[in-house]
């Protein structure tokens, strides 16, 4: 039954420019990415040894400016054409409660953002290959950011979810996923304690290369906190989702 | 025939607001039900406390003989079809790719969906998509989409809701034939004309009360038609008679509604005492509709 509903998810995608979304957040964060990089001091000379640094500094500009909003776009679409179409008094009547067909909509939205996630880091590691880059793929930090973002991305998934769900008119959540933007991007020049308070904030907390007094380097990133907030993300998703399926009128 | 719906002493308040009252539904199987009321007599939420989707605040339902509860709905849902309130439908998606949702989630046929399909007569508008579909059309899908899963009970909200006569005829001929098919159905409306000479049996809500239970001739044999004097002088004899009774003029008659037949020879001695000419005491004719005003009170109709 959950495989069926979730291939449904898929199914209901159709039409909603899912894809074009999506594609349009890898488009945004690799190409942004690639255009602060190549403009850096730091890439003059692409076949030096430190040269995906400045690669992996610009994606941490460019991911969280451009990850919220669509984030919020991708929920509220999946999710409005239930408020719109009658589909959870459809999707009750076939057993499935409202709070499990949010999570249904989480993994089948999760699956594209996760995919989009891998796809972003592995577009810019190519445009630097393409680029010249000789130094070999420092793996383990692209892989540490990438995963990292993605569980960013997936919490504030999960948000947009019950936001979308929870409040009809998805102005709302489109204009918190506007907020998230502006607050992630100015999350790097927060002190790392209150980068911890917001969801949006562990983007920064995920950073690994970044600028400190116009010089480049490679940071240390707190893949623990993120590690954290994707365990409460998951705690706090499950319980506001049996709630919905509590909340009977 | 057993009953495949009843409830018992069945009631919903909403925080302290009741909705519903010790509610005893009796649907036999194979029978059309009309489910009517006014405008929030409570039909719509006494349908979605059949269908475990608003928990009752006291009182039991059985569906089949079985128990409605949480831990049955599942199972039990899987023989209900229903349509509550606004027919269902992804406006994005084509007609096709909605029974196709249904039928992947239900795990249902091709020949399930099809035969579905062609009972709501829908079959030639498949491609488009829902968002360019009629409303009458919109509740044919919906319709189609209850169906698919060949329930041997049909839940309907107000199907008629907002149509034309053509749609509603259309409708009640699809009842019809359900009904032929062994289905039982249960349809609400707050307009009696549009579901009457379909129903077998009538339900009839008012105030969140079941006002009548039975069939459409239990219901004319309920409430004695009007008395209706023929009078040269009806104004007068209205004048007589308007303190005493529940009088009002019609024509060249007067017309006296609720009267047994001691409180009609009442009347008419009354009419006699005073001098007026009486040429004719009859029963008028009731419309159904009528009885329905006098039950609910006409309010909201
Ligand atoms: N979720 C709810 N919360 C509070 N009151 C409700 C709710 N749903 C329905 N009601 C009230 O219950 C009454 C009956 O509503 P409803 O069952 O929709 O009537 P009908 O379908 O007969 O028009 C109305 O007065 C309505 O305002
Ligand atoms: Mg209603």
């Amino acid at each position: 039954m959950i495989g069926r509903a979730v291939a449904n998810e898929f199914a209901k995608m159709r039409g909603l420019r899912v894809a074009a979304v999506a594609g349009t957040l890898i488009a945004c964060t690799a190409g942004l990415s690639l255009l602060t990089a190549v403009t850096a001091p730091a890439f003059a000379d692409p076949a030096g040894e430190r040269s995906w640094e400045p690669l992996l500094a610009s994606m941490a500009l460019a991911v969280p400016l451009a990850s919220p909003v669509l984030l919020a776009v991708l929920a509220s679409r999946q999710v409005d054409i239930e408020h719109r179409g009658g589909g959870w008094l459809l999707s009750q009547t076939s057993g499935i409660t409202p709070g499990r067909l949010c999570r249904i909509k989480f993994a089948a939205l999760g699956c594209v953002v996760s995919a989009a996630t891998a796809l972003q880091s592995l577009l810019l590691i190519g445009a630097g290959v393409l680029l010249g880059v000789a130094a070999p793929v420092p793996v383990g930090a692209w892989a540490g950011y990438t995963a990292s973002v993605a569980v960013v991305n997936l919490v504030l998934l999960a948000l947009h979810v019950l936001v979308s769900a929870r409040v009809d008119n998805q102005l709302v959540g489109l204009g918190l996923g506007v907020l998230g933007s502006v607050l992630a991007a100015t999350a790097t020049g927060l002190p790392p304690w209150l980068a911890h308070t917001f969801p949006w904030g562990y983007y920064a907390l995920a950073t690994a290369a970044d600028y400190r007094d116009g010089a480049l380097v490679m940071l240390a990133p707190d893949h623990s906190a993120v590690a954290a907030l994707g365990a409460a993300g998951a705690a706090l998703f499950l319980l506001a989702t049996a709630l919905f399926d509590r909340r009977e009128d | 025939m057993p009953d495949i719906v009843t409830t018992d002493r069945l009631a919903k308040r909403y925080r302290e607001h009741p909705v519903v009252h010790d509610l005893d539904l009796r649907i036999p199987e194979g029978c059309v039900y009309g489910f009517l009321g006014p405008n929030g007599s409570g039909k719509s939420t006494t349908m979605k406390m059949l269908l475990g989707l608003v928990r009752p605040s006291s009182g039991e339902i059985r569906i089949g003989g079985r128990p409605m509860r949480r831990s049955t709905r599942r199972e039990l849902l899987g023989g209900i079809g229903s349509l509550i309130e606004t027919p269902p439908g992804y406006g994005h998606l084509t007609g096709r790719e909605n029974m196709r949702l249904v039928q992947r989630l239900l795990g249902l046929g091709d020949g399930q969906v099809a035969r579905a399909v062609r009972t709501v007569r829908l079959q030639d508008h498949l491609d488009k998509k829902v968002r360019a579909y009629s409303l009458g059309m919109k509740q044919r899908l919906g319709i189609a989409m209850a169906l698919a899963r060949e329930p041997r009970l049909l839940i309907l909200d107000e199907p008629t809701n907002g149509l034309d006569p053509a749609g509603i005829e259309e409708i009640r001929g699809l009842l019809r034939r359900l009904a032929g098919d062994g289905v039982t159905v249960m349809v609400s409306s707050h307009l009696l004309g549009e579901i009457d000479r379909t129903a077998t049996v009538l339900g009839i809500l008012g105030g969140g009360r079941l006002l009548f239970q039975g069939t459409r001739a239990e219901l004319f044999a309920r409430s004695a038609p009007d008395v209706l004097i023929d009078t040269p002088d009806p104004a007068y004899a209205h004048s007589l008679l308007s303190g005493g009774f529940e009088s009002r003029l019609d024509g060249t008659s007067v017309r006296l509604a609720g009267l047994d037949d001691r409180a009609t020879a009442k009347a008419v001695a009354h009419l006699v005492g005073a001098g007026v000419d009486v040429h004719g005491v009859r029963r008028g004719e009731r419309s159904l509709e009528d009885v329905f005003m006098d039950l609910t009170g006409g309010g909201g109709l």
